[in-house]
């Protein structure tokens, strides 16, 4: 059982802030009359072995933060380091294949290939990292075994519930030992209880004292999960707060 | 990745299916025009091929091809074989009449005269019967088109008799003569027999073929015929040339040249677009593998293992329907002239893939544009 976590306000803790550091991170869309500034000046970071929240209303920059931290967007302006590379150093496919070895996902909707066996989803991160197929699957197998899916490795997405489909995902986001888990809104499509064991398994297989994990949430039931929360609105953080547990 | 990428293509067992067949249908479509095209060029110097003895043809100036002739004079066989260089020359009878048999049967019929001694003229390959019996005066040799279409449901027509004129004659042999292009059957008759028919005609020889002496220059002969007797002598090669050309002006090959593009056309629209659709439809999943790192060049080996396994299949099982239909008309006396040379079945395989990739590569830079970060929205 988790503990009650003890809430406490802080200031933006810059030096702590080992995995990721954003700092004054601006991303507009658009030109001209029709640009739209999401984030205005964002100071935000995520530390090695701590599980980080994003939380905020719809609309105020959680997906487009946590899509620029990703590489997948370039911010307009600001500072942004991600594992100890600035932004701006890496281009093209160095970033892909950055994010290819140092980054894992989970998504809302699961984003499983349909085609695939959860085996196989969950080595798709080693086999375009060059890793033979059969090996690849057979390490994602030992992963959805050792969080408790081992029965299901070899069944197909469509006959798996959505926390086991989660699951999948989370078996996806972990297999090639990332340094970073990106994780938006996975349990937003669950059940609480579904929700819940899905984040314990988060806490206890993805946390990790060389890997930082940053959660996009809604879902303030399982918000004693997190070690920082930082609450974004209208496209800046207002307020970082640290939880003991 | 590349295990991955057929794995998600098989998924989608009714898009598979629908490019597969896309291009068999195309490919089926292409080499079936292309061979029949082909097929019915070859067509037009069938009869000439079938002179395997002859290097030249001595014919008049105004003939073009086999079917469009006019005599030549009486005494050219002579000054032909006069000519220096010509080592022998034997006449050859070609001309058109209507055959009747004893049931009733009629038709339109090509008749060649051969030489009586030497026998050049007849088709390098006899099915039934020999050769030597059309020397026999009123004597007959048929091909297969020609026996079905006047015998049909005889099994063996050595002996039957075919009218034409007031001259009944007797067929002694059945040739495989190679299939004309008019489609009329083929007689061949020693010349004795071919002048009994024609006692009408002033000119009573086509064509004079022939060889040239070791050493000797084909187109000093030819000169030398034309300048002297006004005559004009082709290669067999050149003949068969010099027919095509004629056929090939009439439009036949705009007519197929035309279906063989719409076969490509709507081969390579279909795929290309049922395979935009695939894309499409994976668009999410793509973004997906995009975010965890899937390289532009990853996604280009990916799609190309696609559309190769697709094209392969497509191009076996297409050319597999095109082979088999030629082989099964084959079967038939009157279309055994068709068949698929291989290099058709090559080129447009060639010609299909060539235009999918262009289409598939439309479908990577759908998956270019992709937007990864859509897959949190």
């Amino acid at each position: 059982m988790i503990s009650a976590p003890e809430i406490r306000k802080t200031s933006a803790p810059n030096e702590r802030w080992n995995a990721v550091a954003c700092q004054g991170v601006k991303k507009s869309f658009g030109e001209g009359e029709a640009r739209v500034e999401v984030l205005r000046g964002v100071d935000f970071g995520a530390t090695l072995g701590e599980m980080t929240f994003l939380v905020g209303p719809s609309g105020c920059g959680k997906t487009t933060l946590i899509s620029v931290i990703a590489g997948l967007l370039d911010p307009s302006e600001g500072q942004l380091r991600v594992l100890g590379h600035e932004n701006g150093e890496m281009q093209g496919s160095a970033r892909v294949l950055f994010r290819r070895r140092n980054l894992g996902f989970v998504f809302q909707q699961y984003n499983l290939l349909p085609s695939l066996t959860a085996a196989e989803n969950a080595a798709v991160p080693l086999i375009a990292d060059g890793v033979r197929r059969s090996v690849a699957v057979k390490r994602a197998a030992e992963l959805l075994d050792r969080l408790g899916m081992g029965d299901k490795a070899g069944a197909m997405p469509k006959v798996l519930s959505g926390g086991q489909q989660q699951r999948v995902a989370l078996a996806r986001a972990l297999v090639h030992e990332p340094r970073l888990i990106i994780c938006d809104e996975p349990t937003a499509a669950l059940d609480h209880k579904t929700g819940e064991s899905v984040m314990q398994l988060l806490a206890t297989a993805a946390v990790a004292p060389d890997r930082a994990v940053i959660v996009v949430t809604h879902d303030n039931r399982v918000f004693h999960h997190a070690h920082t929360i930082a609450h974004m609105d209208d496209g800046v953080v207002t307020r970082i707060e640290t939880q003991k547990h | 990745m590349i295990g991955l990428a057929l794995q998600m293509l098989r998924a989608d067992r009714a898009k598979y299916f629908a490019m597969i067949l896309a291009v068999a249908l195309s490919i089926f479509l292409m080499q079936n025009q292309a061979s029949i095209m082909m097929s019915v060029f070859a067509m037009t110097g069938a009869q000439i091929r079938d002179v395997s003895e002859a290097q030249f043809w001595v014919m008049e100036p105004d003939t073009e091809c086999f079917d469009q002739v006019k005599p030549v004079p009486a005494n050219a066989l002579y000054q032909v074989r006069g000519t220096e260089g010509v080592s022998w020359a034997v006449p050859l009878m070609k001309f058109d009449g209507y055959a009747r048999t004893e049931s009733g049967k009629l038709s339109v019929v090509t008749m060649m005269g051969v030489d009586d001694a030497s026998l050049v003229g007849l088709p390098p390959r006899i099915l039934k019967g020999r050769p030597e019996a059309v020397r026999e005066r009123g004597t007959v040799m048929i091909d297969p088109g020609g026996a079905n279409l006047l015998f049909p449901g005889e099994k063996d027509v050595l002996g039957k008799r075919v009218r034409i004129g007031s001259e009944s004659l007797r067929v002694v042999a059945l040739s495989d003569a190679s299939a004309p292009f008019t489609g009329f059957p083929i007689l061949h008759m020693a010349r004795t027999t071919a002048l009994m028919l024609r006692q009408a005609e002033e000119r009573d020889t086509t064509f004079i073929v022939g060889a040239l002496q070791t050493g000797a220059d084909m187109s000093e002969v030819q000169r030398s015929l034309q300048e002297r007797f006004g005559l004009k002598a082709l290669t067999s090669e050149g003949f068969m040339k010099s027919s095509e050309a004629y056929y090939a002006a009439q439009g036949i090959p705009m007519l197929f040249g035309l279906t063989i593009v719409i076969g490509l056309v709507v081969g390579t629209v279909i795929t290309g677009q049922t395979f935009m659709m695939f894309v499409k439809e994976n668009s999410r999943h793509l973004a997906v593998l995009k975010v965890v790192g899937v390289t532009a060049r990853q996604f280009a080996g990916m799609l190309a293992a696609q559309a190769s396994t697709v094209v392969f299949l497509g191009c076996c099982f297409g050319t597999a329907l095109a082979a088999g239909t030629s082989e099964l008309a084959r079967g038939q006396p009157f279309l055994r002239g068709l068949y698929l040379p291989g290099w058709v079945a090559v080129a447009t395989c060639a010609a299909l893939a060539a235009v999918t990739v262009v289409a598939v590569m439309m479908s990577f830079r759908k998956i270019q544009q992709l937007e990864p970060a859509a897959v949190f929205r």
